[in-house]
């Protein structure tokens, strides 16, 4: 997929919320990649405050599907809002979660809190792919089955880390259709 | 494949309701919820749901109590248990019930992903063994040539196979060759009990005795030069299921007496073995000779002969049942067709009554292989006489019984000078009148040599 070699506010298609302390080089990586993986323009907004309203004290992480609903709220901004937390998300029926998102929605919420390696390039790395995976769904894409796809689930760190960071063929064809036809832009690959 | 399989999600706290479809629908499932046991049941009433998720603790009907009552109305369906504060005994009653496994919640990512996979699997595999089953049986009826049965004698025949099949009592088939005893035979497996084991059959007529005890007993490696390892035979291979030995009449005694011993005591050694096989089969056997004879002349054993004819099943050849020549001919006709993608439709009057009278010496074999060659040299959409030529001639109906004197008259001196391939001497020759009489008619029918 080619990028656009102008980033201007009326092309954006994306905002990216970093929300309370957030490794910002993280942040970025994740706009690059949405960039240059899904061509989606991406714009990194002010960070904004932990989302307190989220917080379960008794199971001491931060409700996903409480962010979902704040995000999806706002009025303004672009077709898609993606929020980066550092902080432990769940969603009710799970011990924890890597990201949530509405399916075929605009919000989407990932946490680096489980994705933090030793190894910073990983950490970015598994930050890029989780973000890719939500926005994937966001496009309406479900969980696919082929060996190799970004779409695939993944339940524990070292099933992230064995993902390329691409879609399969089938996948990207999709992705790349719901794109056109939400942004309807001749350029767009 | 996952969008196909059917999810219902059922727990009074709604937000795990949506948790889970929001899980599942990204999952590629079709998913549907309900906020208690009532709700759950009237969804199933209209939808068919593969796998549920259950919630233990409900107010009203609690999750065990629709466990059972899911159970009752599909049995196939699997269920997931769910709580939050799970106790071994609840636990061990959902599991007796017929729950598919429980989890406590909130769930480990992983622990739910491998338990769906697991029970994807399970439901998979039991579509599967359906779909084969069904299949198996399906193939089955088609191999026994569905048992074509028109005329009295044989709706009687098949009265009786539904009678005798479900027993295990030995049957003892007769009727000429062709008639169609190996039909029969399967057609008593199908029905039975055993009906899902082996059916062997054995024609004891085309081995020799020595062929026929290695087959029907199997060797030990070694047993004989040539035994190069271990052979199971054919009793052994029957086990649970049925053995066919067809044309027993060409058993010699010893081998009677062998076989004898061993449908009494169900226990055998292989050639060369020194332990004892057990099979447990159901016997059937057939014969087109008439066995009461060879007994009085010492060649065939009463004592086995009794043992093998506890029910006996006659088959009548073809001849004596002709209603069922057309309905066979069609069922032939429609295989062959289908076999070789040629576009025929049925039979001329004139080929349906030649069938009929025809005496048919080889029974249903023989009008079998008669339909498959007709269906190969047939030109036209409908299956002629014409095509039924290579059977006796003489047995022919005449074409032209409604036809005039004259018109019987050139018809006859076409088909002669076709069948003397135009040449006007050897066809004179043939009808008895000279040349010059066979060119005046000709003339007067306006037939050319190759006309």
């Amino acid at each position: 997929m080619k990028a656009k070699q102008h980033i201007s506010v009326e092309d954006t298609h994306l905002d990216l919320i970093p929300m309370g302390r957030i490794d910002m080089t993280a942040v970025s990586v994740i706009a690059a990649n949405l960039q240059v993986i899904l061509g989606l323009n991406t714009q990194i907004l002010p960070v904004q405050p932990e989302p307190e309203y989220a917080f379960l004290a008794r199971r001491g992480q931060y409700d996903g599907g409480k962010i979902l609903h704040a995000l999806a709220a706002i009025s303004d901004g672009f077709p898609f809002r993606l929020a980066v937390v550092s902080v432990d998300i769940f969603t009710p029926i799970l011990t924890f979660v890597f990201g949530e998102s509405q399916l075929g929605g605009k919000a989407a919420v990932i946490s680096l809190f489980r994705a933090k390696s030793k190894n910073r390039e990983q950490s970015y790395n598994r930050a890029a792919k989780i973000a890719i995976h939500e926005i994937g769904h966001l496009l309406g894409i479900v969980h696919c089955r082929t060996p190799d796809c970004l779409m695939g689930f993944s339940n524990n760190l070292e099933k992230l880390d064995s993902l390329p960071l691409r879609f399969c063929q089938s996948c990207e064809f999709e992705a790349r259709r719901r794109l056109r036809h939400l942004f309807d832009k001749p350029g767009l690959p | 494949m996952k969008s196909s399989t059917h999810i219902m999600v059922v727990d009074d706290e709604e937000t795990i309701c949506e948790a889970l479809m929001a899980w599942f629908v990204k999952d590629g499932y079709k998913v549907g919820t309900a906020l208690s046991g009532e709700e759950a049941l009237k969804y199933l009433q209209e939808n068919n749901i593969d796998i549920f998720l259950v919630d233990v603790k409900m107010p009203g009907m609690n999750g065990i109590e629709l466990l059972s009552r899911i159970k009752e109305k599909q049995p196939e369906a699997a269920v997931i248990m769910m709580t939050a504060h799970g106790s071994i005994q609840t636990a061990v009653e959902a599991m007796k019930l017929g729950a598919s496994d429980y989890l406590c919640k909130p769930f480990d990512p992983d622990a739910l992903s491998l338990l769906m996979e697991r029970v994807m699997m399970q439901k998979t595999l039991q579509k599967e063994n359906i779909a084969l089953k069904e299949r198996l049986l399906e193939q089955q009826e088609e191999a026994a040539d569905v048992f074509i049965v028109h005329s009295e004698p044989m709706r009687k025949i098949f009265s009786t196979v539904d009678e005798v099949a479900p027993s295990s009592a030995p049957i003892f088939i007769t009727g000429e060759t062709g008639v169609g005893k190996d039909i029969v035979a399967r057609a008593i497996h199908l029905r039975s009990q055993r009906s899902y084991g082996p059916f062997v059959a054995v024609n004891c007529g085309a081995l020799s005795e020595s062929l026929l005890e290695s087959e029907l007993f199997g060797h030990e490696k070694g047993a004989f030069t040539g035994a190069m390892k271990t052979r199971r035979g054919r009793l052994e291979m029957a086990d649970n299921g049925t053995l066919f030995l067809d044309e027993i009449g060409e058993i010699s005694t010893k081998m009677q007496v062998v076989l004898l011993r061993v449908l009494e005591e169900k226990r055998f050694l292989r050639l060369g073995g020194s332990r004892p096989v057990s099979s447990d089969f159901r016997l059937i056997t057939a014969t087109h000779r008439d066995l009461p004879p060879l007994i009085k002349e010492k060649q065939f054993r009463e004592d086995f002969y009794y043992r093998i004819n506890v029910i006996t099943i006659h088959i009548p050849p073809l001849r004596e049942r002709q209603d069922d020549v057309p309905v066979l001919a069609d069922h032939f006709l429609k295989r062959y067709v289908e076999e070789t993608g040629k576009h025929l439709e049925g039979f001329t009057q004139k080929a349906l009554e030649y069938l009929i009278s025809y005496p048919w010496p080889g029974n249903v074999r023989e009008l079998r292989n008669v339909i498959e060659r007709a269906v190969v040299i047939a030109r036209g959409r409908i299956i002629g006489t014409e095509e039924l030529k290579f059977l006796d001639p003489e047995k022919l109906p005449c074409e032209t019984s409604s036809v005039t004197l004259e018109e019987l008259e050139m018809i006859h001196i076409k088909s002669i000078l076709a069948s003397c391939d135009g040449n006007i001497s050897h066809a004179a020759k043939k009808l008895g009148v000279n040349r010059s009489t066979l060119s005046r008619k000709m003339k007067q029918y306006r037939l050319t040599a190759r006309n």
